[in-house]
């Protein structure tokens, strides 16, 4: 009897759900099964530079070829990249520091990613509150204190486009329709913002996983998508003495949170799903890590996706750009670039 | 301990909320919706009318009830056999006519008109019997039929035949005490009713025509396949409500000491409400007397309140109704939903807060660090295997475990490729030993403790220990035998892990973490199994020490070892040896250099042991999110630990892979190799020690060399 639920609820707790990975997003092997590229640590945001790949890797940021040659060597680890259509280079750092040409952007607190415009970068900022690699401790703090600028290339001035974002870690530039596309990782959904400034209006909701970088690919767009959504982590976010303790006593690392790897220490949480049954890890157990990406139409539906399952390597990919067909994919979590075929078949 | 933590710990400590899961599970729980509208009915009505409990008006109002409630059971009887019977109200005033009409008209003697009243209720329910069950009419519209047919039968008789009956001079003390007098407040027909309650309830709860019953009307099919006749019981069902019908016609007879024409009338539109209103299933199978009881005490109290409060005959209708509706309407969504109900409030965790530990991460330093030395074992059995909990091993070298699938398997020596299925249990078997004479002794979850014989004969040694007094759950039941040892004198002591549990949701109880395993003794010389030690969290791995005058065993939730001393000063008490391991421990056996190995099943996680000290939170998770989402241990990580006599660890090994051995529930040296298995894993792994003792085996550490 539904209309009973309400009120049975009350009794025995309103079940934590999810949105199911259905439709364009079901699970596939496609990332494991895909042609590695390199190995690399922690590979970070992708981005073309003269025609060549290029991938920010803790400090420093590299070429994808036969030398792996070292473009640029940074302070802090790189945050964000993002390069002009004259091969002007911007980088965030871990730090807040926005280096755009030669010169030195201060005021952005994390900024997760960039895409530049006519002139203009536009930079998500993902939180007030802490640092790009603190972004774990901004999902279980329950912020919303993101935000979306645009800097003038020229004179390095910046201007607040949106405020109240949660978690702003993607952006792109949909120049038909005069707007920005920004993931707002902690509401699971695509925004877009227009790019005069103003409100940000849902254009894509209820997500399986969290959103990060989001590039242009064939009229479309590609989205990499950093972990799954957990119904044991929804549970946790709803919990709020537990998460306090959690967050108080426990290092981050063993947190009931998503994560961008596959486990590897016996101190992390385990679910019943999870449990290794007679040398078979479940590829549709409950996870805290994943790989996913997906391609998007013009509309910003999905149209197919690429994933890495409970049980593969390539786990937590943070940035996915496409060149001629070919749709690149840096696994953070996995230590690992991915080659796949954009619409190969798999949707 | 902050204050909010001292809160939960005595909400959850001392508030015991497993009650409710342990009395859903019962059967009896069904009862507890009827029995609660009992007393409210009685309640309500007791106190809107005066004198309702005076002992007049008992008695008076008893009398009814005593007629009424004989009804009932007779058609709970026809309903538990999957049947309905509308006919009861026809049958109950051709009966009491008959009683009636042999007493006044033809001046018989008292038994004369029992007789005739039980004769004319048994035809009619043969009648009844003999087409719903042999003719194979529908039991709805046969009924019916009888009912209309009786009803009119009834009413031309009673046109015919009233006045001679009113002027009829006969009388007779019985017939008068039967229908207005008592003894020490007992009338005639609370008595009958009484005696028949008890006889029907043991008739359908250890008999075997009562056992048939059930079964026909639990699944007509499944009754017929197992040899019941099911035409004759439906028939026999019938021809009970009938002759029920009879004794309460004859009884209203004497107590109004004629028939008039409303006699019996609407009583089968009463009895149908009291029935379902008991919580008696009405599609057969489900029910007893003790609803029917209650069902119609609520019936009568409710109807015959509203006519004494002056309410007309439409709302006792609209009420009977309503109360019918309600009751169908629960009964089928309990039946429906009982099991999710139970499900869902059965977990109920309580506040445990674990020691600080040790860590165990390679290269801590600390005695427990893992390593890497058991993810590279010889494999037994890969792909053949499921579930080897225990290992043991024979004088012959011979290698057995126990397997998911309920089998006990030999491997033979001396490479262990070949094996066959040494015997058959029947349920999981856990724990092994081998004892003086070659026996293996398992523990089978779910079932007891068992011994198979060197030919593979499997024969059942204990299923049950002794009661304890405040238990709810029937804790008599071996429910989770663990492991088991053998002392020197031949007796077996083992351990019972939870009584909360079943033996395959064993990872549930550590969500619970409620102390309920227990230590128990088999003395093969007077076959009885005693309680030793209780309130323990899963008590899992035991050993006896190298010289049978202590034994170790394993508190899993607890991450402890305790001793418990057979002989010496310390006889017969406990004491803890091993506390906050980072691990918890699982089987532990004897090495060959006077030390023990203990398996590590998992590994303690920070996130875990914060959710033991938030009971409230592990409560709601287990309501909110389905059974595969649970935050469980990290049972994914285990380990060999080896220590000696007085606690202290002497070394550990793991596997940080998680390849070859994630949990590992047993390990068993033997010549000089560690035999490693596990409950979740599909291998056995053989690991050569370097510096055991080539020769030393089990067997002869237990039973010397061999006779």
């Amino acid at each position: 009897m539904s209309f009973l639920d309400p009120i049975l609820d009350l009794f025995r707790g309103k079940a934590v759900t999810i949105p199911p990975m259905d439709g364009a997003l079901r699970p596939n092997t496609a990332l494991d099964d895909g042609e590695v590229v390199t190995a690399a640590l922690a590979p970070d945001n992708l981005a073309m530079l003269n025609g060549a790949p290029i991938y920010s890797s803790h400090r420093e940021i590299r070429r994808i070829g036969h030398d792996h040659a070292v473009l640029e060597s940074c302070p802090a680890d790189v945050s964000a990249i993002a390069v002009g259509e004259d091969g002007t280079l911007a980088i965030g750092l871990d730090d807040g520091t926005l280096k755009l040409g030669g010169r030195l952007i201060g005021g952005f607190n994390c900024i997760t990613a960039a895409a530049f415009h006519g002139g203009k970068l536009y930079v998500a900022n993902g939180s007030d509150h802490v640092r790009p690699s603190q972004w774990v401790s901004d999902l279980m703090h329950r912020n919303s204190s993101g935000s979306l600028w645009e800097v003038d290339v020229k004179s390095g001035q910046r201007r607040k486009l949106a405020g109240g974002l949660a978690f702003a870690y993607g952006v792109a530039v949909d120049a038909a329709n005069q707007r920005l596309i920004v993931s707002e990782s902690w509401r699971h959904r695509l925004s877009s913002v227009p790019l005069s400034g103003g409100g940000a209006t849902e254009v894509l909701s209820r997500l399986p996983a969290y959103p990060a970088r989001i590039a242009p690919h064939a009229g479309g767009y590609v989205l990499a998508l950093f972990a799954p959504l957990n119904r044991l982590v929804e549970f946790v976010l709803q919990e709020p003495s537990y998460r306090a303790d959690m967050m108080r006593e426990i290092d981050s690392r063993y947190w009931i949170a998503p994560t961008l790897s596959p486990p590897d220490s016996f101190l992390e949480p385990l679910q019943n799903g999870g449990v290794r049954s007679m040398g078979v890890h479940k590829p549709w157990s409950p996870t805290r890590s994943y790989g996913l990406v997906a391609t998007l139409d013009a509309r910003l539906q999905p149209v197919s996706s690429y994933h890495s399952r409970a049980n593969g390597r390539f786990h937590g990919v943070t940035s996915a750009i496409a060149i001629d067909g070919v749709i690149l994919a840096a696994s953070k979590g996995g230590n690992h670039i991915i080659r796949v075929q954009a619409g190969g078949g798999v949707s | 301990m902050t204050f909010r933590e001292r809160l939960q710990a005595w909400r959850y400590n001392y508030i015991p909320d497993h009650v409710i899961g342990e009395i859903l599970s019962k059967r009896w729980a069904d009862n507890a919706i009827p029995f609660l509208a009992l007393v409210a009915v009685i309640a309500v009505f007791g106190t809107a009318i005066p004198g309702f409990f005076k002992p007049f008006s008992l008695l008076e109002s008893t009398r009814q009830l005593g007629e009424f409630a004989i009804v009932v059971m007779g058609l709970t009887v026809v309903m538990l056999a999957g049947g309905i019977d509308l006919s009861v109200g026809s049958m109950f005033a051709l009966s009491a006519f008959s009683a009636v009409a042999a007493f006044f008209i033809f001046h018989q003697p008292v038994a004369i008109a029992f007789l005739a009243a039980l004769a004319t209720g048994g035809l009619f329910g043969a009648v009844n019997g003999y087409l719903i069950g042999y003719m194979r009419l529908r039991a709805f519209l046969t009924t019916l039929v009888t009912l209309v047919i009786g009803r009119a039968i009834y009413d031309i008789l009673v046109v015919d035949y009233g006045s001679v009956i009113q002027t009829s001079t006969a009388s007779s003390d019985i017939w008068d005490f039967i229908g207005d007098g008592d003894l020490h407040g007992v009338s005639a027909p609370v008595a009958a009713a009484a005696i028949l309650a008890i006889v029907f309830h043991i008739a359908l709860t250890r008999s075997r025509p009562g056992w048939h019953i059930l079964a026909v009307g639990g699944s007509r099919r499944s009754a017929h396949n197992s040899g019941i006749r099911v035409r004759q019981t439906v028939f026999m069902s019938y021809v009970v409500s009938g002759l029920c019908c009879g004794l309460a016609g004859f009884l209203i007879a004497c107590r109004l000491s004629g028939a008039g024409p409303g006699t019996g009338l609407n009583q089968e539109i009463l009895a149908i409400t009291a029935a379902v209103v008991g919580g008696n299933s009405l599609g057969g199978g489900r029910g007893s007397i003790a609803k029917a009881l209650m069902g119609a005490i609520i019936v009568l109290v409710m109807n015959n309140g509203l006519i004494r409060l002056g309410y007309g005959t439409g709302t006792n209708q609209m009420v009977l109704g309503i109360m019918l509706a309600a009751a169908v309407i629960l009964d089928i969504r309990w039946l429906k939903n009982r099991h999710k109900v139970l499900n869902e409030v059965y977990v109920a965790p309580v506040y445990h807060r674990m020691g600080e530990t040790q860590s165990a991460e390679p290269g801590s330093g600390s005695p427990y660090a893992l390593n890497n030395r058991i993810a590279t074992t010889e494999y037994i059995g890969l792909g053949e295997l499921e579930g080897p909990e225990d290992v043991v091993l024979d004088r012959d070298d011979n290698l057995y475990c126990g397997t998911r699938h309920g089998e006990i398997v030999r491997f033979f020596a001396p490479d262990y490729r070949r094996s066959e299925v040494f015997a058959h249990t029947g349920g999981f078997p856990l724990g092994l030993a081998i004892d003086r004479d070659g026996n293996i002794i398992s523990c089978i979850g779910a079932m007891g403790l068992y011994s198979i014989s060197p030919k593979g004969e499997v024969k059942q040694l204990s299923a049950e220990t002794n009661r304890s007094y405040t238990s709810i759950v029937d804790d008599a039941r071996l429910r989770d035998p663990n492991d088991l040892d053998i002392a020197p004198d031949g007796k077996i002591y083992f351990t019972d892990s939870t009584t909360r549990y079943d033996a395959h949701d064993w990872v549930l109880d550590s969500i619970e973490s409620r102390a309920t395993g227990r230590l128990l003794v088999y003395d093969p010389n007077t076959g009885a199994t005693k309680t030793l030690l209780d309130n323990y969290r899963y008590t899992n791995g035991v050993c006896m020490a190298h010289d049978g005058k202590s034994l170790f065993f394993a508190e899993s939730w607890a991450c402890r070892v305790h001793r418990y001393w057979l002989e010496g000063p310390k006889a017969g008490t406990a004491e803890c040896v091993i506390r906050d391991m980072p691990g918890y421990p699982d089987n532990i056996n004897r090495a060959s250099d006077g030390t023990y190995w203990m398996a590590w099943l998992g590994m303690r996680t920070p996130s875990f042991d914060l959710a033991l000290r938030s009971p409230g939170f592990r409560k709601r998770m287990t309501r909110r999110l389905p059974q595969d989402e649970w935050l469980f241990p990290n049972i994914n990580t285990g380990g060999v630990v080896k220590f000696n006599e007085t606690g202290e660890i002497i070394e550990t090994l793991g596997d940080m892979t998680g390849q070859s051995h994630p949990m590992v529930t047993s390990m068993r040296e033997h010549k000089g190799s560690l035999y490693v298995g596990g409950i979740l894993n599909n291998r056995i792994g053989r690991l050569k020690l370097d510096k055991a003792d080539p020769n030393w085996t089990g067997p002869t550490s237990y039973w010397g060399a061999r006779p």
